[in-house]
């Protein structure tokens, strides 16, 4: 083919090209790093964090080839001898597995794992990690208990073996000594404390339970399975990977969208920057056509060279992916373990794939970005003189496709909300397609905006450079008004984001200020890994001559429909008096009906099981499964497992568990929650900080709500520094464009002061147009985020609240960011070579 | 009285980095009067465009005085420069160098909103008188080529300057059109007393100038007017 032989001789003018357009090029290539490193980012994040969650399950469960886990969270320990007896079975060891703080060691969690050293040997080689080589007895009689404590631990907290940790469980502090090291072995056994069964048992008032018991099975596992005692399962641990990973899915399903959407903004500039390549270079394809060259070889060129831009992006994106992964990991990790379960994600896996995935959206993201501009080389007419003007017309003219393009969107994404019932992706189409339809909106608003801005600005502001300014911008609409779009997009998803942010944390206020009416409330922040309260503490409240009414609280896993589901054991007969619970079904009697054996879903649950008032849910117990009428349907954030509530006197009776994890305390009036406080630290001083007042309670519980979209926050925030890019990029390709004109002013007597000024009015009027799209599009995607997004990912309802605090902040955001974009090519103006017009 | 333009060995020298040294305007002195229409002549490359940007501030001597008014312009501060070429000089180019943003009457309006006139009027009466009262509302490229340079010669006298500085400003346009362009031109400096240094390659248009110089080897040598007065076309 002989027009490929030609085209180095072209790709040599294009490189002579880019390198007179250092910046720009620059920036292109930033755009896309960007947005390929945040779409690398998160499945680094997310696939890390699944063969995190996987190794951990396989390193805790040794050699084990089976589990067998109780319905209902425990195991009696009666319940052993049978098992590790039962023909099937080759070997069976009892675990039990607790998160807990210790003093020394700050408040980062660590795993206890209580064993038993002499059947564990089998499984795990933790009974033979020890120092003194001596044998079992000290490990299992001495006291306080011995423990082995990993390496890591030890080193960032200069803890020798010999030393004493201070562990505490439910605000009461036990000593347990360090009996040797477990070595780091790539850092799965990290944060990972091991002692003996009975003394973990003991340390976290969990006597006689265990929470699983391992298992190498020899024979026939159904078989196993039909004779285990009531309400216990077989489980092996591809199905506990399994479960713990879907309970991430909707967590990590958010985040990839919010990647995908700085990708989309990453788009955008492509475009910009490929459309200003080829508009300014239109005369020299003119020229190089009318010497001789094929279109062919003209968009050969330029398609090789935008590939070149997406590879050398990408490349650049995979490496800014592995940093923002490896920066951003510990956010990760900390917001899962507080939602979802302990994960400490220890290292990212950047795996061929992933790396070939970021270079497929990157190269594919180029690719779509730089369409329009190849088939604008394709259409290059052989004539020389086609002016800027003419190509501006053409833009007015799609003005009208792009109208209705918009319409079409609209209804797109109309359709696809109603679809969203079926299928959440159909709510990110459906905002996908909210966002499009205003970003296509975008020039037909922007150009009678600047127009009227303008005359605004000279007649009422007597500002000639905001006139000119607008102006420019307006007769710049092609590429003005794609810069203004990507703004948009960004800002309207920060809009949406922060007001659904702001609707969910309003709705969990209310959800809170109904269900939490203790004054006071004991509430160690180790209840979320059940540590159960010391029995006489709860003796000590309820004997207490200011205290009018208690409820104890407790929460535990089960087992519904097979999937595991929170159980939130409360005081139904106090709570009828003291709580404004909002059902959303079975409100009226609701407590009487949970007193009389029934229980509460969760609108999550509702969702996930499909479970609603009227149902029958059954339940593993002791006793076998059992099924209890849904009476109530309620609120509930706190988990998108889905929770119910049952009564504790039913829960008491059917399980025969009494622990307490928590404790409200209603106090006769004029009591002084004060003094109350002062008695009980006085009889329990390690509950200092775990015995707080109400809104120290809901404190609390907002900062674990704010974990969640900490990372939410970051992605957001890579989305908007693509936009400003973008912004920079389009200000900067005005000014190369216009230098003419801005070189006429000169000559008419304006200064570089007033030049530069024009400019910052560009940058501020394009943010400005931004903003206004940004806060309808917003808006609306405040409201498709909550209804189509989250309620389809999480299974809650909220109530959509409108923040003015979150237009007012996007507002000062955009004119910050603007005036960040202008400074480059302001800087470059008013240090512009002096003076001249060349004339032509 | 002293002369509206003062120049004492006025030298220009380019640094180039591969063509070395050059020197447009070498030793140039010379007085022009207030109201004085001044033709320039030169080959392609003597240095006219040079020359005007000089007096017109938009350029700096390398040494060498330019007074205006008895004002030295090498006093100026750039602001004040750009002061000096808002409210002082109009510029007329060959290529038009209008803006294609603005409207015809936008453009005229330009350099009174730059002084903070907003005088619409005045601005309507200056397009009526280079004839073409009607295009108001038109965008440049909607015109042709020499109502084109009708509408930048009203923007350049739109703010009564006392200098007009016109670089080739018939150099794009036919022959006929030229003439009628010239005509303007003529009138309307004399109407408003201004100075004008017109810079051209064409014979033909020197016959609205009083004095005639040409550039040559960077030198400005003063030519007799032979008659051409009398060649009005
Ligand atoms: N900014 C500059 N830097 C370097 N050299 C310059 C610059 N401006 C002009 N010159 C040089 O100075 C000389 C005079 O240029 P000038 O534009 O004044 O000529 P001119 O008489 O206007 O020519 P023309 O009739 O073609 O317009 C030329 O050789 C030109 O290359
Ligand atoms: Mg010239």
């Amino acid at each position: 083919m002989p027009w490929l032989r030609r085209l180095p001789v072209l790709l040599g003018l294009n490189l002579r090209y880019y390198r007179s357009h250092k910046l720009l090029s620059i920036l292109c290539i930033l755009g896309i790093a960007l947005g390929v490193g945040i779409v690398v980012a998160v499945e680094l994040i997310n696939s890390s964090a699944f063969s995190s969650l996987s190794a951990s399950v396989d390193f805790l469960s040794g050699r084990a080839t089976h589990s067998v886990v109780s319905g209902f969270g425990r195991i009696d320990e009666k319940h052993f001898p049978a098992i590790w007896t039962h023909p099937q079975v080759e070997a069976a060891a009892p675990v039990i597995e607790v998160m807990a703080t210790a003093v020394e060691t700050g408040d980062e969690p660590i795993r206890f794992v209580g064993i038993d050293p002499l059947l564990d040997g089998e499984f795990r080689g933790f009974s033979t990690v020890r120092e003194d080589s001596g044998d079992f007895v000290p490990f299992l009689t001495e006291r306080p208990p011995r423990m082995l404590l990993s390496a890591d631990v030890m080193k960032q907290h200069g803890l020798r073996v010999g030393d004493t940790l201070t562990v505490s469980a439910a605000g009461v502090e036990k000593k347990v000594r360090i009996h040797g090291t477990i070595p780091a072995g790539d850092g799965l056994g990290d944060h990972l404390a091991v002692l003996d069964i009975a003394a973990a048992q003991e340390l976290f008032g969990r006597y006689g339970e265990l929470d699983r018991i391992d298992l190498i099975v020899r024979g026939n596992v159904e078989e196993l399975a039909r004779t285990l005692p009531l309400g216990l399962g077989l489980t092996d641990r591809g199905e506990r990977k399994a479960t713990l990973q879907a309970m991430l899915y909707s967590f990590q399903l958010n985040l990839t969208a919010m990647s995908l959407l700085a990708l989309f903004v990453g788009v955008f500039l492509i475009y910009n920057f490929s459309m200003f390549s080829v508009l300014s270079r239109r005369e020299d394809m003119s020229l190089l056509i009318t010497l001789g060259s094929d279109r062919r070889e003209l968009v050969g060129a330029f398609l090789a060279e935008s590939l070149a831009l997406g590879i050398v992006g990408s490349i650049l994106g995979i490496s800014f992916g592995w940093l923002v992964g490896w920066l951003s990991i510990e956010r990760v990790s900390s917001s899962i373990s507080e939602l979802y379960f302990h994960l400490r994600v220890q290292e990212l896996h950047l795996t061929a794939s992933i790396a070939l995935r970021g270079l497929t959206v990157g190269l594919a993201a180029t690719l779509v970005g730089t369409a329009l501009p190849a088939l604008e080389v394709a259409v290059t007419p052989p004539v020389l003189g086609m002016k800027r003007r003419t190509i501006e017309d053409r833009a007015h003219g799609l003005k009208w496709i792009l109208l209705l393009s918009a319409a079409a969107c609209f209804l797109g994404s109309l359709a696809a909300w109603w679809a969203s019932r079926y299928s959440v992706f159909w709510g990110f189409a459906s905002a996908f397609g909210v966002t499009a339809a205003f970003a296509l909106a975008t020039p037909s608003a922007l150009s009678p905006f600047s127009h009227y801005l303008g005359a605004w600005l000279k007649r009422w502001m007597g500002s000639l450079e905001g006139f000119l300014a607008a102006r420019t911008i307006r007769a710049s609409l092609s590429r003005t008004s794609i810069a203004v779009a990507a703004l948009a997009v960004a800002l309207s998803m920060t809009i949406g984001v922060d007001g659904m942010i702001h609707s969910f944390r309003e709705s969990v206020r209310r959800w809170l200020d109904g269900a939490l009416l203790g004054d006071l409330y004991i509430s160690p922040s180790t209840t979320r890994w059940a540590h159960p309260l010391p029995n006489e503490l709860i003796e000590m409240v309820y004997r207490h001559p200011d205290v009018e009414a208690v409820e104890r609280y407790s929460t535990h896993e089960a087992l519904l429909k097979g999937k595991p589901v929170k159980m939130r054991v409360v005081d139904g007969k106090v709570l009828k008096h003291h709580s404004t619970f909002h059902f959303l079904a079975g409100g009226r009697d609701a407590w009487d009906n949970l007193v009389a054996g029934g229980i509460f879903v969760s609108e999550s649950l509702r969702f996930r099981l499909g479970i609603d008032v009227g149902d029958k849910a059954t339940l593993k117990t002791p006793e076998g499964d059992r099924a209890f009428p849904v009476v109530a349907l309620t609120r509930d954030y706190s988990t998108d497992q889905g929770a119910l509530h049952i009564d504790r006197a039913v829960y008491e009776r059917i399980w025969n568990d009494r622990s307490v994890q928590s404790v409200a305390l209603f106090l006769k009036p004029g009591a002084s929650t004060a003094d109350i406080h002062r008695s009980i630290v006085h009889a329990f001083p390690g509950l200092d900080r775990t015995v707080v007042s109400n809104t120290k309670m809901k404190e609390d519980i907002f900062v674990i709500f704010d974990k969640t979209f900490a990372p939410t926050a970051t992605l957001k925030g890579v989305s908007l520094l693509v936009a400003l890019l973008g912004v920079a990029t389009a200000l900067t390709a005005i000014l190369i464009e216009r230098s003419r004109e801005m070189t006429v002013l000169g000559y008419l007597g304006v200064t570089r002061r007033e030049m530069a000024k024009i400019n910052v009015y560009q940058g501020l009027i394009m943010g400005a147009a931004a903003f206004l799209i940004s806060c309808a599009c917003g808006t609306i995607l405040t409201y498709v985020i909550v209804h189509a997004i989250n309620y389809r990912s999480f299974g809650w309802s909220i109530d959509v609240s409108l923040d003015p605090w979150v237009f007012l902040k996007t507002a000062v955001l955009t004119t910050l960011a603007c005036l960040a974009s202008c400074v480059y090519p302001t800087y470059r103006l008013s240090r512009g070579r002096p003076l001249h017009l060349e004339e032509e | 009285m002293i002369p509206l333009l003062r120049l004492v060995n006025v030298k220009k020298r380019y640094v180039t980095g591969s063509a070395g040294e050059i020197l447009p305007v070498r030793d140039v002195s010379v007085d022009i009067k207030r109201g004085e229409r001044i033709g320039l002549l030169g080959k392609s490359g003597s240095g006219k465009t040079t020359f005007l940007n000089l007096v017109g501030g938009v350029d700096t001597p390398s040494s060498g005085m330019i007074y205006f008014n008895g004002r030295d312009l090498g006093e100026l501060s750039s602001p004040e420069l750009a002061e000096y070429r808002r409210s002082e000089v109009g510029f007329v180019f060959q290529s038009f160098n209008l803006f294609p943003t603005l409207t015809v009457g936008e453009n005229i309006m330009l350099p009174l909103d730059l002084l903070g006139i907003h005088d619409e009027n005045r601005a309507r009466a200056m397009l009526e008188a280079v004839g073409l009262d009607g295009q108001w509302d038109k965008f440049p490229e909607q015109l042709s080529g020499g109502e084109q340079q009708r509408v930048a010669i009203a923007r350049a006298l739109v703010k009564s300057p006392s200098l007009i500085l016109a670089d080739e400003p018939t150099g794009n346009l036919d022959l006929e059109t030229s003439n009628q362009v010239l005509r303007i031109i003529d009138e309307v400096c004399r109407d408003r007393d201004a100075t004008l240094i017109m810079a051209t390659h064409s014979l033909e248009s020197l016959w609205l100038a009083d004095r005639i110089f040409r550039l040559q080897g960077g030198s400005l040598i003063e030519q007799p007017r032979s008659g051409s007065r009398e060649i009005v076309p």
